[in-house]
């Protein structure tokens, strides 16, 4: 399963110039030949590694690299670089 | 009070209970501190709440942001993350976070269990809930990120219960309180609602779906759950053989012995009950007649509405082959309009271990996952890929109680497979029979 | 403050971690009158408003008392609940899914006392705290949302204008004089938390106009390739525009796309949405979610906007009170609202309630609004 996690997390870093969350959706599209579920185990698992982590909007959710984002900063106090 | 309220003051009258003033009520339990806690977030957090909600009032806007803060460790869901944006005037609410907590199928609680809840809440939180949310949960309104997973570890460790869902995932399924306390019950809600929370805990906890997805368990037709308008997946209770009918507590309701509708209109004098004209002439399919002596049911006919049970409970009651029907895509209007739930299955003997329950609802994951859009619910993606695409998913075979009427186009396309020698046509034999 | 440890320590945060084990089984805090007789009832019957008496094959009556609760509950009220039920239930109590609380007993004197009891308990302002009622022919408990008090997103509040409204219906919550239930509810945006479309009467906090941009801030605050895709609309793109002579990255809306769904502001919260003028509440009458008699239905818009007026709303309370009223006085017996309106012709409701139809009333979203237009010679002058 290390390859499948690297391929996820080149994913998130060749995309984070742009944006720094996705979709469960996007990652299936990077593994065409496996069924959802297993792309969700392999993403569940970076998650419990601590590399990947869940973004809300309430309603739906996203996949992030943990630290990454403008939001983080400014969600625990800090204000953002001007 | 930290702060003057006089908008919200005015809340405090009239007779309804005010919410102000049990914010009051709160805010003065945590000045006073009668248990002498260590507050893990500020003591005057209900304070500044009020003082913020009277600023609302004064703008009539909202001083509230969203943050993108989801859960425990490993969990996608179950926390709401809330920052107020006056956090210098009201720094007791400047992080603000809602955590959903699992509740017991039907709602019912030892006190036992709700001051446990009610001792964690008191130290690691503002102390304001809701009782419930619209989903089902438990709601812990307010606390700040590093409260989270010690919230979480007391309430696993110490009270074992979890959190419930939000975002992309399965939320808390909810059940009405079925055959705890309701004849009307045609299966056991509570149990299967139980069931399938704990057999689909990763779905719950670990968002992997194009949007939200809620089940609800109505174990009647009359639908206190509200499952057909609320839920992607609704399950009604209903039979297939006949109403029972007791013929001598018909004629005690005929008579006045018995008050009509369980006593549900006793408030005004809707004059003596009559039987025709408020059950048999009501009766949506004109299945049921009165001598005068008997009630007759053709049962046959019956849609199984509940009036005529709901109006003469101690003289009818719900058959006894008892199972449920299934209907699906039910969602609130954004954005292509609200669905009510469109009939999928008319009957599913709901029984241990639901297996065939779980079939549907897992063919119905399978394809919603590989072929909804983001923010998708089902409800949209049956309507974008039609009903039959559904049926397909979940073979079963169309039936003429799948629509209110058949369709009034000729639109139709049928599958290659459906034609005699599929699309490919022979050319050559077709101008053998006709010049170009 | 010192921070006092659960036992979690997040250095190692899965050691001895607890997860997916979901709620407490359902009959695990059941009183013992429901667990002996589970599955077993025969008939209900409403004694009197908020007091309903279930009786089971066994000949055992359950005596449940229902009051209504704020749904915004503080554990102070959750803890006189639990003193309310541990004097006298046995330390059991539940809620209905309209914020209701039952306590349930088997002992007629008993659920009488406690009715007493409840009745008797008021906030030092005056209002009641557990006011029993909420049965039958009546006005239940309004299912709501967070409004000004925890959402982002609202258009107006929702613990207040439940609390006025109430105020105004107080007595049909008390009493079963009504033609049939009538469900209140209340959403404070069009996204319905609430899930307010299927209520006999829905009050629905709506915007009216789209998102100020925040261009200094925008880039800095958002990624904003994410509340472009957040819109369902396609109303939100990406653009550069010119501020305070620099070149910035920012966002445009396409404005008669938008449609106040405030996705995009809870991605990005430089595109603030809420104003004072712009928000207020619609009104939807006659939806229902019961299969008796007739289909389950939608309710639909009667009054396109009232503004908000705090703290206490009276235009929308009288409205509201004026709609009560002259379903009260029409429709017949067992008549939901919406059965009454459709009987009687939506013109006739517009008459006999005095509301006045607006073209706002008029459906052009999308396909549906079609089928709502009329197609027949058939009215009335």
């Amino acid at each position: 399963m290390a390859d499948e996690k690297e391929i996820i997390v080149e994913y998130f870093k060749s995309k984070a110039k742009t944006k720094t969350k996705h979709y469960f959706k996007d990652f299936l599209e990077l593994f065409p030949d496996k069924k959802p579920r297993e792309v969700k185990k392999i993403l569940s698992d970076l998650v419990k590694e601590g590399v990947v982590d869940y973004w809300s909007s309430g309603s739906t959710t996203m996949y992030g690299l943990k630290g990454l984002g403008k939001q983080e900063e400014v969600e625990e106090g800090e204000q953002p670089k001007d | 009070m930290k702060f003057e309220t006089p908008l919200l003051d005015q809340l405090e009258q009239g007779p309804w209970p005010s919410v102000v003033s049990d914010i009051k009520q709160e805010a003065a339990h945590r000045a006073a501190n009668p248990d002498g806690l260590d507050y893990q977030i500020p003591q005057d957090c209900c304070e500044d709440l009020l003082g913020l909600l009277e600023l609302s009032y004064k703008d009539m806007e909202t001083h509230w942001k969203h943050g993108g803060i989801v859960g425990v460790f490993g969990y996608g869901g179950g926390v709401i993350g809330r920052y107020c944006d006056q956090p210098e005037m009201f720094p007791g609410v400047a992080h603000f976070h809602t955590m959903r907590v699992a509740q017991p199928s039907g709602k019912f609680y030892s006190t036992k269990f709700l001051r446990q809840l009610c001792d964690i809440w008191d130290l690691r939180g503002s102390g304001l809930t809701n009782m419930h949310g619209s989903t089902g949960d438990i709601v812990l309104i307010g606390t700040t990120t590093p409260q989270l997973e010690e919230v979480f570890y007391q309430l696993t460790h110490e009270m074992n219960n979890d959190l419930g869902g939000s975002g992309s995932n399965l939320r808390t399924p909810a059940a009405c309180m079925g055959m705890s306390r309701c004849e009307y019950a045609c299966y056991n809600t509570q149990d299967v609602c139980y069931q399938l929370t704990e057999d689909y805990q990763d779905e719950l906890h670990r968002p992997a779906f194009p949007y939200k997805f809620k089940f609800k368990f109505d174990g009647c037709p009359n639908g206190c759950v509200c499952a057909m308008a609320r839920s992607d997946f609704a399950v009604v209770g209903t039979w297939r053989d006949d109403i029972k009918i007791d013929q001598d507590a018909v004629k005690a309701y005929v008579g006045g012995e018995y008050t009509p509708n369980a006593g549900a209109h006793s408030g005004r004098d809707w004059g003596k009950f009559d039987i025709q004209a408020e059950v048999i002439d009501r009766c949506p399919s004109h299945c049921m007649s009165w001598d005068g002596q008997k009630l007759t049911i053709d049962n046959a006919n019956c849609v199984r509405c509940m009036h005529c049970i709901d109006t003469m409970p101690r003289a009818l009651r719900i058959g006894d082959d008892r199972g449920a029907s299934v209907l699906c895509g039910a969602k609130a209007p954004v954005v292509d309009g609200a669905q009510m739930g469109s009939l999928l299955v008319p009957f599913v003997k709901v029984e241990q271990p639901y297996d065939e329950l779980k079939e549907i609802i897992e063919n119905i994951w399978d394809w919603w996952i590989e072929e909804g859009k983001n923010r998708e619910r089902l409800g949209e993606l049956m309507k974008r890929a039609s009903f039959q695409k559904l049926l397909e998913v979940t073979n079963t075979e169309a039936q003429a109680f799948h629509v209110k009427e058949p369709r009034n186009n000729p639109y139709i396309f049928f599958k290659e497979d459906e034609v005699p020698g599929g699309f490919k046509r022979d050319l050559a034999d077709y101008r053998s029979r006709h010049q170009r | 403050m010192a921070f006092i440890s659960s036992g979690y320590n997040p250095q190692k945060p899965m050691e001895g971690r607890i997860t997916d084990i979901g709620p407490h089984k359902y009959d695990s805090m059941f009183p013992p009158i429901i667990a002996k007789n589970f599955g077993k009832w025969l008939y209900h019957e409403i004694l009197e408003p908020g007091l309903l008496m279930h009786v089971a094959e066994s000949g055992d009556k359950a005596y449940t008392v229902r009051c209504a609760g704020s749904r915004t509950m503080s554990i102070t009220a959750v803890r006189e609940v639990c003193d309310i039920a541990d004097k006298y239930t046995g330390g059991f109590v539940r809620w209905t899914t309209r914020n209701n609380i039952e306590f349930i007993t088997d002992n007629l004197e008993t659920a009488k006392a406690l009715k007493a009891d409840l009745d008797s308990r008021k906030f030092a302002a005056g209002a009641y705290k557990f006011p029993v009622g909420g049965t039958g022919a009546g006005i239940s408990n309004p299912v709501h949302t967070q409004g000004w008090l925890h959402c982002h997103t609202p258009a107006t509040d929702s613990t207040g204008p439940v609390k006025v409204v109430m105020d105004a219906l107080f007595d049909e919550f008390k009493n079963m004089r009504l033609p049939a239930p009538v469900r209140v509810s209340l959403a404070c945006c069009i996204n319905m938390c609430g899930a307010v479309h299927c209520s006999d009467i829905g009050l629905v906090g709506i915007h009216r106009k789209p998102p100020m941009i925040d261009h200094k801030w925008a880039d800095k605050l958002c990624e904003i390739p994410l509340a472009v895709a957040a819109c369902p609309m396609a109303a939100v793109r990406p653009t550069k525009v010119e501020f305070e002579g620099q070149k910035v990255n920012s966002i445009a809306i396409k404005e008669d796309r938008y449609m106040y769904c405030g996705n995009c502001y809870t991605m990005c919260p430089a595109l603030p949405i809420a104003d004072k003028e712009g928000d207020g509440i619609a009104i939807m009458v006659g939806g229902k979610v019961s299969n008796r008699m007739t289909f389950p239905k939608f309710s639909k818009v009667v009054v396109a906007y009232i503004p908000n007026e705090p703290p206490r709303w009276p235009t929308l309370t009288a409205t509201v009170r004026k709609i009560v009223d002259t379903y009260a006085q029409h429709a017949r017996k067992y008549e939901r609202l919406g059965d009454w309106a459709e009987r009687i012709g939506w013109q006739d409701f517009f008459k006999l309630t005095g509301l006045k139809f607006t073209h706002h009333l008029i459906d052009d979203f999308r396909d549906p609004a079609y089928y709502t237009w009329r197609q027949s010679t058939q009215f009335k002058f």
